[in-house]
């Protein structure tokens, strides 16, 4: 067993257990910290699998984001501190059979399909953000562009949809 | 055949798996948006995977990542927009009374 399969291995577990402790958990603010540390290990993962820039970047972005995602949590949820067990769920027995179905299908996709050559080594981290800076100023420069449109775009519907609604005219 | 490859993607399988149970099973919005995150967790360790052990010259697989994080970050903003606007006009974000938005 090599180094990187041990990392890779740990990781993804570390990251599937946390996934699965967002539902498991009364609590939503332990909800939230659960989906942080499974993003975190996924950072961790990427890291494992010579993905520098990406490994940071996920952890960074996931760190700002689950910490927003438990503000407002304990901000809409009746119960945030899971005192109450109260159940908040609904069509299990078909969530449960979805879930199984899409992980043994891509289980079995993972196993038998035929993925050719594997590369040995991958490019050192400061070459892989000389490419990934090429590629995005390149060939990707448009799709680049168009997600960050979209992001203002969001920005702009997201501000406009939570703002209140004015009653009557204002002079 | 990599043992690493099919590691990582047997981990990108199980993370949608729990994702699917979490946007199907959960009745808040919040957490319904917890199992999106969780799927779209599992394709970006899929992606990472197959530019680390199938294509680590090319920097497309990376940037196809980056584009995944960027629907990330707007389905949070869009999330949680809707979710002010449910909870100012009733109260909750629950969706089990959000029924007569089907019309």
């Amino acid at each position: 067993m090599t180094a990187q399969m041990f990392f890779i291995g740990f990781f993804g577990i570390s990251a599937i257990w946390f996934g699965v402790v967002v539902f498991r958990t009364f609590s939503m603010v332990r909800s939230a910290l659960a989906l942080l540390f499974s993003q975190t290990a996924l950072g961790a993962m990427f890291l494992a699998m010579q993905a520098e820039f990406l490994g940071v970047l996920q952890i960074m972005m996931m760190a700002t984001e689950m910490s927003i995602m438990a503000i407002f949590m304990v901000m809409f949820m009746m119960d945030p501190g899971g005192m109450g067990t109260m159940d908040m769920t609904h069509q299990k027995r078909l969530s449960l059979w979805a879930g199984f179905v899409s992980f043994v299908g891509g289980v079995a996709i993972a196993v038998f399909v035929d993925w050719g050559p594997i590369a040995a080594i991958a490019p050192d981290a400061a070459q892989q953000t000389i490419d990934l800076g090429l590629e995005i100023l390149g060939r990707s420069m448009l799709i680049f562009e168009m997600a960050g449109l979209t992001i203002l775009t969001a920005m702009i519907a997201a501000t406009a949809i939570s703002i209140p609604e004015l009653k009557g005219k204002q002079q | 055949m990599s043992i690493e490859l099919i590691l990582a993607l047997t981990t990108g399988a199980a993370l949608f798996g729990v994702g699917i149970y979490g946007a199907l099973s959960q009745t808040n919005l919040v957490m319904i948006m917890m199992g999106v995150e969780l799927i779209l967790a599992g394709a970006m360790v899929n992606l990472v995977a197959f530019w680390r052990f199938l294509h680590p010259d090319t920097a497309a697989g990376q940037m196809f990542v980056l584009i995944v994080m960027t629907v990330m970050a707007i389905e949070m903003a869009v999330g949680f927009g809707v979710a002010i606007a449910r909870f100012r006009s009733r109260g909750s974000v629950e969706m089990e009374e959000a029924v007569e938005l089907k019309g």
